[in-house]
């Protein structure tokens, strides 16, 4: 698995460049993994001794094993499965329409300081309010539909997106903008030469927060209002104090949220190529 | 302030390629006044290669900057044929004093990002960039970003992005102090190759007296505080072209002394006859 992981490292793209000296660690990448599983498994440990040893009562925490059953029961009669289904799609399409419109508004929002002016004072005070705090009006307008899910995931995407995205447009370099300006480029040149390359890693830290909120909302607005997905599954295992039905539903969260993130670092990675090695 | 000479450059009526008329620039540095500039003038001719030499910060990067329109806030004038410079244009290319290479562009694409506006097909495209990238000797290095190279090598690839659009004017802040000597001979002569080649204009700010009197037609020599051209002296044919010439390293020390380094004319004639012996 190590061995795998630092493969897919030193992989993409960097064959044409062969001529330059470049550095490589295969080992750093392995050892980090290694480290990162340290915590875990040591709590895991802690965990199955001290439900062996009888000192945790089954209500409260139940022994691994049968969360690991519960995790297997579901996934075999596909309850599990249709119910991160359907979290997996209310997150993708919340996300993907706060994290888009974010990027737009953030980058116009990054270039325009008049545009700036106009709505910062407003945007700030309402990203103050959390995201709960909006359900009960967009309850009473929308209704508790897929809608609801989707504008309040969304919402709670967009905010990070916006603000990481503008910040980033705002911090180019002023050496390279004047270098377009000497260039001549036109403005589309701009912003897809300097701006937005240069607003890369902003961009990247809005959407990875953008997303973690995203799926902390997500629980919240299906223990609220839903009947299915795996927010509704934490809730429904709660009220029967069937903690195992939780942890299962938290580990899946917790797997999923790891390898979108992979997936995100993946992205930027591949967009930063260019990047010295030992900076990754 | 200003030499005779500067003055007498000024031709009434006829307009220059380049003119720089009583150019004066101010700064405020930490709330105090700086004076960059004070009443530069000086006309440059088509096809002249005019360097630069002064102390730092007496103002070489900041007159280059205004003659390329980055900035219009001045006194005086700057005018290409007889038209106030207003903003940059594909007419004037700069080799910045630092390489200034877009750090997610590789090689190829950096020199490429210059004839974005050029109008020319993809192929007539491709094939300038490769030229260019030859001529500055980093073929091998097309597809190698700026992080990969060295301080020497990104400054020519700089020098190629300049080069690429062939502009009429050449603007070079300090182009090949990265370099190591032997290129830097190299390079200086594929530059004279090239300007005098294509007609190109250049305007070469330097540290290196040597490279001045060798490739200037005229070497403009600068003060501080306030920024000024304390003289300009010519360069005949006859001096230039031979950097062991007598009369070449008597222009060498002359302009050194002009900076102040404290070279009399008795300490240049024993060198001559150290190095003839
Ligand atoms: N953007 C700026 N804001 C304020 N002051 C500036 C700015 N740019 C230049 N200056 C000032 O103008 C003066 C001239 O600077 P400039 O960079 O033109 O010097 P230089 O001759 O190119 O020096 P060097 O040989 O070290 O490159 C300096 O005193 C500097 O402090
Ligand atoms: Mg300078």
């Amino acid at each position: 698995m190590a061995a795998g992981l630092s493969a897919t490292q030193t992989g993409p793209g960097d064959s044409t460049a062969g001529a330059a000296p470049v550095r490589r660690g295969n080992f750093p990448a392995a050892g980090i993994l290694l480290l990162g599983l340290v915590v875990p498994l040591g709590l895991l440990t802690a965990w199955t001794v001290a439900a062996l040893l009888g000192h945790l009562p089954e209500q409260i925490l139940p022994p691994p094993w049968i969360v690991l059953d519960t995790l297997l029961d579901g996934i075999q009669d596909g309850s599990l499965l249709s119910s991160t289904m359907t979290s997996l799609e209310r997150v993708a399409e919340g996300f993907a329409a706060g994290a888009a419109v974010g990027l737009v508004f953030g980058t116009a929002v990054g270039l325009s300081k008049t545009l700036r002016e106009f709505v910062d004072p407003l945007f700030l005070a309402l990203s103050q309010v959390p995201t709960l705090g909006w359900m009960p009006i967009v309850i009473l307008i929308v209704g508790i539909d897929e809608g609801l899910k989707i504008i309040v995931i969304g919402w709670s995407a967009f905010i990070p997106v916006v603000l990481n995205t503008s910040q980033g447009v705002r911090d180019v370099p002023e050496a390279y903008v004047e270098l377009g300006r000497v260039l001549s480029f036109s403005r589309w040149s701009k912003l897809t030469m300097i701006v937005l390359p240069s607003a890369v890693p902003s961009i990247f830290t809005g959407l990875r927060e953008g997303l973690a909120n995203g799926w902390q909302t997500l629980v919240a607005v299906e223990l609220i209002a839903s009947f299915e997905g795996l927010g509704y599954l934490m809730a429904y295992g709660r009220q029967l104090f069937q903690l195992e039905l939780v942890l299962s539903a938290m580990i899946v969260v917790g797997l999923i949220g790891l390898v979108i993130h992979g997936l995100l670092t993946l992205a930027e990675n591949r967009l930063q190529r260019w990047r010295p090695e030992t900076s990754r | 302030m200003t030499g005779p000479v500067a003055i007498s450059e000024q031709g009434r009526g006829q307009s220059h390629a380049l003119e720089i008329a009583d150019v004066s620039k101010r700064f405020s540095v930490a709330g105090r006044r700086v004076q960059a500039l004070s009443h530069i003038r000086l006309a440059v001719d088509d096809g002249e290669f005019v360097s630069i030499v002064g102390a730092s910060g007496c103002g070489k990067s900041t007159l280059l900057r205004l003659v390329l329109g980055l900035d219009t806030d001045y006194d005086g004038d700057i005018r290409v044929d007889g038209h106030r410079v207003e903003r940059p244009g594909l007419d004037r290319s700069i080799v910045f004093q630092e390489h200034r290479l877009l750090p997610w562009l590789n090689v190829e694409a950096n020199v490429a990002a210059a004839l974005r506006q050029s109008g020319l097909g993809a192929a007539e495209r491709g094939e300038l960039v490769r030229d260019h990238l030859h001529l500055v000797g980093l073929d091998q290095f097309a597809k190698a970003y700026p992080a990969q190279l060295s301080g020497g090598m990104a400054q020519r690839v700089a020098i190629a992005r300049a080069l690429v659009t062939k502009p009429r004017f050449l603007l070079l802040d300090e182009p090949l102090g990265a370099l190591d000597a032997l290129t830097r001979l190299r390079l200086q002569d594929e530059l004279q190759r090239i300007v005098r080649h294509e007609g190109t204009t250049a305007v070469l700010v330097t540290h290196d007296v040597d490279e001045a009197v060798y490739l200037g037609d005229r070497i403009v020599i600068m003060h501080p505080h306030p920024g000024r051209i304390a003289t300009i002296l010519p360069v005949t044919d006859a001096v230039s072209r031979d950097r062991s010439d007598p009369n070449f390293i008597r222009l060498r020390d002359e302009v050194l002394s002009w900076l102040g380094v404290s070279r009399t004319g008795i300490d240049a004639d024993a060198e001559l006859a150290r190095r003839s012996a």
